[in-house]
């Protein structure tokens, strides 16, 4: 026996010779290069030094982008993953750093955003002591991600990358949070194949299409009178903008896209009848409750889509096309529940549905475009006062640039207009922050919405209280020459909460006007070219110069200082209730 | 109108997995009048809870797609009333 031992030994120490150790950090960096993450965001701290260590190693592949708060390298990983449709990666310390990820984290669970975020964790044996900078940031960011897991050991870091990335961007994407603790990152293990995660047994992302349920919807679709197409995000998801209009003209049926949904059918398309929602279109909205059929398709039925759900499209028959059913039936009942990829719904709706079309129907809506042209927008682009206004610079931009452009909004009345007035050709142009509506998010959206498609213009659209959320970022455009565009639209207020306090507060500025920086001497200090527009004759020259620029560009255009945005539907409306200026004609 | 349910879920037994099914029933506000939480007797790789809920029908059913929808929920099964629940907690006790 003892024999048989000695014998089997010096064999055993052969095998281990040969074996390679690696580091669990550098297990996490392999595994993203298998994961084929090339551009990743961050901000280094005490628990994630090791990986930070090793990250020195990998400069050759992986591109580290050094943000100046956690926050931006959130947002920038969401840019990156809404421009490119890859995973973004974000990494973080422990504590502050990541809780500072949390808003990202619910903007992008909201939003379907495919993120994984990696957080460094104080060492195991000192879990739940309060040590310095230890939270509990599995359960803070439960609610505000599709999984989350804490690894302790440096064997278990491969496996919970391979199924981080597979649980976020399958079915319904969103953000995935990885935390790994400290004594697992310096852990030494063998090195072992990659092995990429291709199933989970409990979580069934693909639905299998149902010929009823696609029959039930072609049934409807083929005896409609006024069927109506309400475009979401999940057409840009599954790819389906070409079934879209391969859908759309074989039917005939008008198409309205949602805020995230705008770049999934060309907006120079003649089905396409407008923009949907509480800053929408006057026809899409009005026609939502005149429609027979409602299709919608990959969208969630939002409450800025829906106002007043008592008072929402009670007279169609509701076809809801959704991969995640959660969604179908969760604010507007569906009569037909389609749950399915849409881009395969499309396909087996296209093959069965009839050939139509609807001129007539879809003349309606210009009859209500027609009137919101003389109402809104001819006043918006061609203002008789002194005074810019949003819509006039939003509408040169999307001239300029022919609707191509990426353009990354923030939130509020710049966001409004720009969903309004900026013609979307493509998909995944439209960056912005939709369900959480993230004041602070286009700057850094840009960046990583710039790294993700470098061979793209990209744009970003801010008000003046947003820009000043995140405007630490500039630092990480100054120091990698990251050649986005900036365009603040400056009223010297949170415009969107003022155009409220105007319309439903009798008036009453409560804390939104806002005395700002200069913002040129700001742009400057941070090394990046910069220009002030005050006056109409000089904004198109400064938008033009602005463009053509081959480097970073900072572009401030005051604004209006009372500057609405119409149509409204008012909050507690129904959406054929929308206004098309302030009662009493404040305006 | 608000009646009582027994929700029936297995899962896998990871950690944070019942905070997770908690917190979509708090999100919705669903009172929970009672619950049992147990790994199962042939696999502690994974786990099961019952739990006596009272709300609407129509929550009811929204609230079970939510938590179907939980990455390491592998099934949820709903029952009007509590004598479900009742019986499935006998089990898990005689079990213990």
């Amino acid at each position: 026996m003892d024999a048989l031992l000695t014998k089997i030994k010096p064999e055993v120490d052969t095998v281990v010779q040969h074996t390679k150790k690696i580091s669990g950090s550098e297990s996490l960096l392999q595994s993203l290069v298998e994961e084929g993450v090339t551009t990743l965001f961050g901000y280094p701290g005490g628990a994630i030094m090791p990986v930070y260590d090793a990250l020195y190693s990998y400069a050759d592949r992986l591109t580290h982008i050094l943000v100046r708060h956690e926050q931006g390298a959130v947002h920038a990983a969401q840019g990156y993953a809404r421009v490119s449709g890859q995973v973004g990666v974000a990494f973080a310390t422990s504590g502050p750093g990541a809780t500072n990820l949390v808003t990202g984290l619910a903007d992008a669970m909201i939003d379907s955003t495919p993120i994984v975020c990696i957080t460094g964790q104080v060492f195991a044996h000192l879990l739940g002591t309060d040590a310095f900078q230890e939270v509990d940031v599995i359960n803070t960011t439960l609610p505000v991600t599709k999984w989350n897991i804490q690894v302790t050991e440096a064997k278990d870091i491969a496996p919970a990358i391979a199924k981080a990335f597979y649980i976020a961007r399958t079915g319904r994407p969103g953000p995935v949070l990885v935390d790994i603790t400290k004594n697992a990152q310096n852990e030494k293990i063998d090195e072992v194949a990659y092995k990429k995660c291709d199933g989970i047994r409990t979580y069934k992302h693909k639905p299998i299409l149902q010929t009823t349920q696609i029959d039930a919807a072609a049934e409807f679709i083929n005896n409609a009178k006024r069927p109506y197409i309400l475009a979401g995000q999940g057409v840009l998801l599954s790819g389906a903008t070409k079934e879209l209009i391969a859908f759309s003209e074989k039917t005939g049926i008008p198409v309205a896209c949602t805020l995230l949904g705008l770049g999934a059918f060309p907006q120079d398309h003649p089905n396409y009848v407008g923009y949907l929602g509480m800053h929408g279109n006057y026809g899409t909205n009005v026609n939502t409750n005149a429609c027979d059929v409602l299709i919608g398709l990959g969208m969630r039925f939002d409450d800025r889509v829906t106002g007043n759900v008592s008072k929402y499209a009670k007279q169609a028959k509701v076809i809801h096309i959704e991969i995640d059913k959660a969604e179908i039936s969760k604010i507007i009942k569906a009569d037909v529940p389609v749950h399915a990829d849409a881009k395969e719904a499309l396909n087996a709706l296209t093959e069965i549905c009839n050939p139509n079309n609807f001129e007539v129907w879809i003349e309606t809506f210009r009859k209500f475009d027609a009137i919101e042209h003389d109402k809104v927008v001819q006043h918006e682009f061609n203002p008789k006062g002194e005074e810019l206004m949003m819509a006039e610079v939003i509408n040169h931009l999307s001239n300029l640039t022919k609707g191509e452009a990426v353009v990354v909004t923030d939130v509020g009345q710049h966001q409004m207009t720009t969903s309004r007035y900026y013609r979307y050709q493509k998909p995944r142009t439209n960056i912005t922050s939709g369900g959480a509506g993230t004041m602070g998010f286009a700057l850094p959206a840009a960046i990583g919405a710039k790294l993700g498609a470098p061979e793209k213009q990209v744009v970003a659209v801010i008000g003046d209280g947003g820009y000043q959320m995140t405007v630490q970022e500039l630092g990480t455009i100054m120091q990698y020459k990251i050649p986005v565009k900036i365009m603040v639209l400056n009223n010297n207020f949170l415009g969107m909460v003022r155009q409220w306090q105007q319309l439903f507060h009798e008036k009453r500025y409560s804390f939104t006007e806002m005395d700002n920086p200069d913002f040129i001497k700001l742009a400057e200090a941070y090394s990046i070219r910069a220009r002030k527009v005050t006056k109409r004759d000089e904004l198109q020259e400064a938008l033009k110069e602005m463009l053509d620029a081959k480097t970073s560009y900072f572009l401030e255009v005051v604004v209006g200082k009372e500057d609405n945005v119409f149509p409204m539907v008012p909050a507690g409306a129904g959406v054929a209730d929308v206004i098309l200026e302030a009662p009493g004609c404040i305006k | 109108m608000k009646q009582d349910y027994t929700l029936i879920l297995t899962a896998d037994n990871n950690f944070s997995v019942l905070n997770r099914i908690i917190n979509v029933l708090n999100r919705r506000r669903v009172r929970i009048k009672k619950m049992m939480a147990h790994e199962l007797e042939d696999d502690f790789r994974r786990g099961g809870m019952v739990l006596l809920l009272f709300t609407t029908s129509d929550l009811m059913e929204k609230v079970k797609l939510q938590l179907e929808k939980l990455i390491e929920v592998d099934e949820v099964i709903v029952q009007e009333g509590s004598a479900a629940y009742l019986e499935k907690s006998e089990q898990i006790v005689d079990v213990d």
